[in-house]
């Protein structure tokens, strides 16, 4: 701030200082004067040079102060609510803070400095000049906010105009946007001159627009020239009567010509500053109303006791879910064919506590009483919808950073993801960006399926992991889960899990209560599958059907194809309809 | 999936464009460049009244001659308005009749670039070049270009008055000019890529906020609020480091310009005072020369300033003219298309990259008419096959025919109404429903025959239950449609179009298997009598089809009808035992 009022200070005293010069050195022939005061104009530019900058690095770090912990804040928001963000606030609305609001109101932050220059800056104007003549003072401390006055009458039909071709500009961004996106579709199946037509159409408004954002620019900038101007011509006119009858010298002439065209800008900053000081305050509003939210699943007074002791006595327990009559033993290897894909989804969630309906028991700990944290340490619900981050391919995948090679090789094994990571010539090094849109749906699909995998809870529930595979895969991928749920080749995948636990706590020396338990307890890990596709189904120990959020039958995929004629319909759908038309 | 980039023009291709596009409308760039001139002469008639009010004042002139240099400083000031204004709207006109020639033109490349190019490089580039660099390019042309030419006409004039107010005096300036010009150009050499850094650090942390926004529901699932946070600090310490080099840059040019532009006015004191009392300069002329001086600082100051935004609008124009320089894939055959319409693939061979084939001899033949089924592991060549038959590609060897016409020689809009392909890509265009099922069919086609196609796909449902029905705004800004929503409308965008011949790749793939089997049942009676080849992930579209070819290897390795496939006890026969689960036994192992 302080810098910033140097810096409009030493603009405005500039013009006193020129007139000094020309008084006391030109017109008098003293050069010993002229010297002085020349010197002290290059002090001056030298201190409004340094100044400057200064300035602009304190309001820059004003700026980024605000944009960046504004980003921290949200972050920190957006993940203290996790799944409960996407239920209570629209995803446009956060994303919105990172794209405008953080530059307002790092706008508003940046101004404050210019802001008060401005106000000291026409206030030291304004004492000199009535220091040196009180009409000619009064005539530009009147005339100048007047007229600047004036001029901003022209600014609101100009920012009308801005806003209206802003909207318009967006939309043709937006239509150019979806022409490159929708490109494969215009290229492949037509309407390529309804495209461009449609473009050109928006465009030329666009031009009208801006045209009419132009025809107001250019009366303001006439009015920027012609207002100034003539408070210069006045002032020079009255200026020069006074000289003439000795009242000022001609250095003061000089000066006052100087004044008349700098009060312009201080002027200006105080209207903008007002303007965006506004705009800073609703950003900042839009900003405290996201951080307001409360997350929708909390835990429970005085849940569970120490996390400790409740995750080592229940590490291999069952998990049973009374309300739709599930029950899953650990170390299982469990489907559930749902009649409604909506089901499944409600049914997933209760599970892994993404929403408390219902009574489901880890053990003899109800998860609705254990802390919120340790059931997302004990189960996983993974789903289609999940996302990829920007990343190296193997951070992404195994998060957390504990996991061998070995144990990544095995779970990409599983998810049959061999291929995706062959083409890539970097492999597990390669860069993911945009979360991972370079990726095939499937390929993402079985991604995420490694990453599920590897994060190795007691409890994974997956939600139609392999829709988006081929059978091939998908046969592949429903073999090597069952493979690594078989009781002959857990002993095996434990000794690998063994080694890579213990690589990990080596490496990065980790001495939390979860890393332990790995060592000591037996991960029996239990895999819940939502799905009705048969051939996941058929690798399944076993599955049970629901029917309007109950468990209707348990058996095998085969002895159910048996036995539940609803089922067979569900998993086959159609099949039997065909066979007999 | 390497998304290939698209070309970039070339310095001299871009300064030859900008030549032409000035050369299209000669007269309004005329117009503005003299009305320019006029203003800036009007404008430097003050200085040189104030000079003379000056010198008048010591000469104790009559109160008449200082009335009548104020009115004329007036004056001046009135006409420099007034042709201000009809300069600024001329450049206006200008700016931005070129600049809608320069996006519409370079939507029209865009929309004719090949097919093939289409399908290889990845939409980001595209979609970076139409928001990002035509933006760039806005702010050059509609901001910096007209800047920078009222900043150089005022400058020269200046000059020219300067010196022709006292030539002694001028000299003033000159010594600024060496350091201002030194900084300048090192300034300009390193700030567009520090500021395009800047950008991307500032991007990488919006996106990755958006990211988080999006990701929040897997955040909680995998546990990886530390992750997130820490991937947030790293980008915004990230945009730190860019912002803290461009200011760096800035801490040099800033005072170092802002120094020049004052230092030449006490230089021209000392100078006109020096000469004032050796009797070389009036005080009228040293009044002048001090007063031009002053002024000549703004628009040299806005020069300098808007030197890196043209630069950048420089590189982003190569870009956007870059497009069209993307060669055609095809060139239109003799022969035409005979009946019957069978489609023939003859010992095809395709390879992405030189040398490395995906697809090692395949020969097939699709009758007219045909459910052709294509099943087999990813990686298999199957995609690859598709857009082959499709006419996407053309193949390193042999040829892939309808017909008897390579498809590769059918002129694009014959080769439409013939082969389409549909990808699980699918897109949703901003607009309303009617307008996303319209980009295929003709005008003619009516309500009901788009209700038809929404039927036949079973989106009819949804569609009927949409607020304002086939008026809906959809895609971005109107409502979002669901995967599932957007790959119906992609089909019922197909049914529209009607080609002879559909190769559908995992077209149904991100619906629910019961929904997309469905699906595939009620299209199947409105495709009755055309060609569907369909790439599937699911096995009941192979049984349902008349034939089925499983791709392994990029060759076919097992070809015939779903019975004859299980009865010759094959791979194939294996996979749908499992998935069927009539007999016991132990998984396959594909």
């Amino acid at each position: 701030m302080f810098f910033g009022i140097m810096w409009m200070v030493s603009q405005a005293v500039l013009p006193a200082a020129v007139g000094r010069t020309i008084d006391a050195g030109v017109t008098t022939k003293n050069s010993a004067e002229l010297i002085r005061w020349a010197l002290v104009v290059v002090g001056l530019a030298l201190a409004k040079a340094a100044s400057g900058i200064l300035r602009h690095r304190n309001a820059l770090s004003n700026f980024l102060a605000a944009a960046y912990t504004t980003v921290q804040v949200i972050t920190r928001k957006t993940v203290a609510l996790g799944a409960t963000l996407p239920k209570r606030v629209a995803a446009g609305d956060v994303v919105a803070v990172g794209t405008s609001d953080i530059n307002e109101i790092g706008h508003a932050l940046d101004i404050t400095a210019r802001l008060t220059g401005a106000i000291v800056a026409i206030g030291t104007v304004a004492a000199i000049m009535l220091a040196e003549s009180v009409p000619l003072g009064l005539i530009v401390l009147i005339g100048v906010p007047v007229l600047t006055g004036l001029t901003g009458l022209l600014l609101k039909p100009l920012h009308d105009r801005q806003r209206t071709y802003r909207v318009l500009q967006g939309e043709l961004t937006g239509r150019a946007v979806d022409i490159a996106a929708g490109l494969r579709v215009l290229r492949g199946i037509g309407g390529e001159p309804a495209f461009a037509g449609r473009y050109r159409r928006e465009s030329q408004e666009l031009r009208h627009a801006a045209f009419a954002v132009t025809r107001v620019e250019s009366g303001l900038a006439a009015a920027e020239i012609m207002l100034p101007g003539l408070i210069t011509a006045g002032v020079t006119f009255v200026a020069a009567r006074f000289a003439l009858d000795g009242h000022l010298t001609i250095g003061q002439l000089v000066a006052f010509y100087g004044y008349a065209t700098f009060l312009a800008a201080p002027l200006r900053t105080l209207m903008e500053g007002a303007d965006l000081i506004t705009r800073g305050h609703v950003a900042a509003r839009r900003v405290v109303r996201i951080l307001n939210v409360e997350p929708g699943i909390r835990d429970v007074e005085g849940a569970g006791g120490t996390e400790g002791a409740v995750l080592v006595s229940g590490r291999g327990s069952t998990l049973v879910d009374e309300e739709s009559g599930l029950e899953v033993e650990a170390g299982e290897l469990f489907a559930v064919a749902c009649a409604e894909p909506a089901e499944a989804d409600l049914l997933a969630e209760r599970l892994a506590r993404f929403e408390d309906s219902g009574r489901p028991m880890l053990g003899d700990v109800p998860l609705r009483e254990m802390p919120l944290r340790q059931v997302r340490e004990r189960i996983l619900l993974a789903r289609n919808s999940d996302k990829f981050f920007n990343g190296g391919l193997r951070s992404e995948l195994d998060p957390t950073g504990r996991r061998a090679d070995e144990e990544i090789r095995t779970a990409i094994r599983v998810a049959s993801a061999q291929d995706i990571l062959d083409a890539l010539p970097e492999g597990l090094d390669t860069e993911m960006t945009d979360g991972g849109r370079e990726f095939s749906g499937g390929q993402l699909q079985r991604l995420r399926l490694v990453r599920a995998l590897l994060a190795r809870r007691e409890v994974t529930v997956l939600v139609e992991p392999t829709s988006a595979v081929d059978a091939h895969t998908e046969a592949r991928i429903a073999a090597r889960l069952a493979e690594s749920h078989a009781p002959a080749t857990r002993g095996a995948a434990l000794v690998a899990v063994h080694a890579g636990t213990v690589v990990a706590m080596k490496v990065s020396s980790l001495s939390s209560h979860v890393a332990a338990v790995g060592i000591e307890a037996e991960p029996q890990t239990t895999t819940i599958l939502f799905t009705t596709s048969p051939l996941l189904l058929d690798s399944a120990h076993r599955v049970a059907y629901v029917e309007d959020g109950r468990v209707v039958a348990v058996g095998t995929h085969r002895e159910l194809l048996a036995s539940e004629p609803r089922y067979a319909a569900v998993v086959t759908r159609g099949e039997d309809i065909e066979e007999a038309a | 999936m390497t998304a290939r980039i698209l070309p970039v023009a070339d310095s001299r291709q871009v300064r030859r464009y900008v030549r032409e596009l000035i050369a299209r409308h000669p007269r309004t760039f005329a117009t503005t460049i003299a009305l320019y001139t006029l203003a800036a002469v009007a404008g430097l008639a003050g200085p040189r009244l104030l000079g003379d009010i000056v010198q008048a004042v010591q000469q104790h002139a009559t109160i008449g001659h200082i009335n009548a240099l104020a009115g004329a400083l007036a004056a001046f000031v009135l006409l420099q308005t007034t042709l201000t204004r009809y300069a600024y709207v001329s450049a206006g006109r200008f700016g931005t009749i070129i600049l809608a020639e320069l996006r519409e033109e370079f939507v029209e490349k865009v929309l004719a670039l090949p097919l093939s190019t289409v399908e290889n490089a990845g939409s980001g580039d595209l979609v970076t070049r139409a928001s990002r660099d035509v933006d760039a390019l806005r702010r050059s042309a509609q901001m910096a270009a007209p800047e920078t030419l009222v900043a150089i006409v005022t400058i020269a004039l200046t000059v020219i008055a300067t010196v022709l107010v006292s030539p002694l005096l001028f000299l003033s300036v000159l010594i600024v000019i060496p350091p201002l010009f030194a900084v300048t150009r090192w300034y300009l050499r390193r700030a567009t890529d520090g500021y395009l850094r800047e950008n991307a650090a500032a991007a990488r942390y919006v996106d990755g906020l958006g990211a988080t926004v999006a990701g929040a529901a897997t955040i909680e699932a995998f546990g990886l609020q530390q992750r997130r946070i820490e991937s947030a600090d790293d980008e915004l310490a990230g945009s730190y480091r860019a912002e803290r080099y461009t200011l760096s840059l800035r801490t040099v040019l800033w005072p170092v310009q802002e120094f020049c532009y004052v230092v030449p006015v006490a230089g021209a004191l000392l100078l006109g005072g020096y000469a004032y009392t050796r009797g070389w300069a009036s005080l009228a002329q040293v009044t002048a020369v001090t007063l031009y001086i002053q002024q000549l600082m703004i628009p040299l100051e806005v020069l300098l300033d808007w030197l890196d935004t043209l630069q950048v609008g420089g590189a982003s124009l190569a870009r956007l003219l870059g497009v069209a320089q993307v060669p055609p894939d095809r060139t239109a055959g003799a022969r035409a298309v005979a009946d019957p319409r069978e489609l023939a693939g003859t010992d095809v061979r395709f390879a992405y990259v030189g040398g490395h084939d995906v697809l090692h001899g395949v020969d097939l033949t699709v009758r007219p008419g045909e459910r052709f089924a294509m099943v087999g592991p990813s990686g298999a060549g199957k995609s690859t096959l598709g857009r082959l038959l499709a006419g996407i590609h053309g193949p390193r060897t042999g040829t892939v025919a309808l017909g008897g016409a390579p498809l590769i020689e059918l002129p694009l809009d014959e080769l439409r109404g013939e082969v389409v392909l549909l990808t699980q890509d699918h897109h949703v265009f901003a607009g309303t429903l009617r307008d996303n099922l319209h980009l295929a069919a003709p005008d003619e086609v009516d309500d009901e025959a788009l209700w038809q196609a929404l039927d036949a796909v079973d989106a009819g449902g949804w569609a009927a239950a949409l607020p304002e029905g086939l008026d809906t705004p959809v895609g971005s800004g109107g409502l979002a449609l669901s995967a599932p929503q957007a790959q119906q409308l992609a089909l019922a965008r197909l049914l529209l179009a009607d080609p002879k011949v559909l190769v559908l790749d995992e077209a149904t793939s991100l619906l629910d298997p019961r929904a997309a089997r469905h699906l595939e049942r009620s299209l199947s009676a409105v495709l009755e009598g055309r060609t569907v080849i369909a790439i599937a992930h699911r096995l009941h579209t192979a049984h349902d089809a008349d034939r089925v070819a499983v791709v392994e290897d990029g060759r076919i390795a097992e070809l015939g009808s779903h019975r004859e496939l299980i009865d010759a006890n094959g791979a194939y026969a294996r996979l749908w035992d499992s998935w069927h689960g009539e007999t016991a036994g132990t998984p396959p192992h594909v």
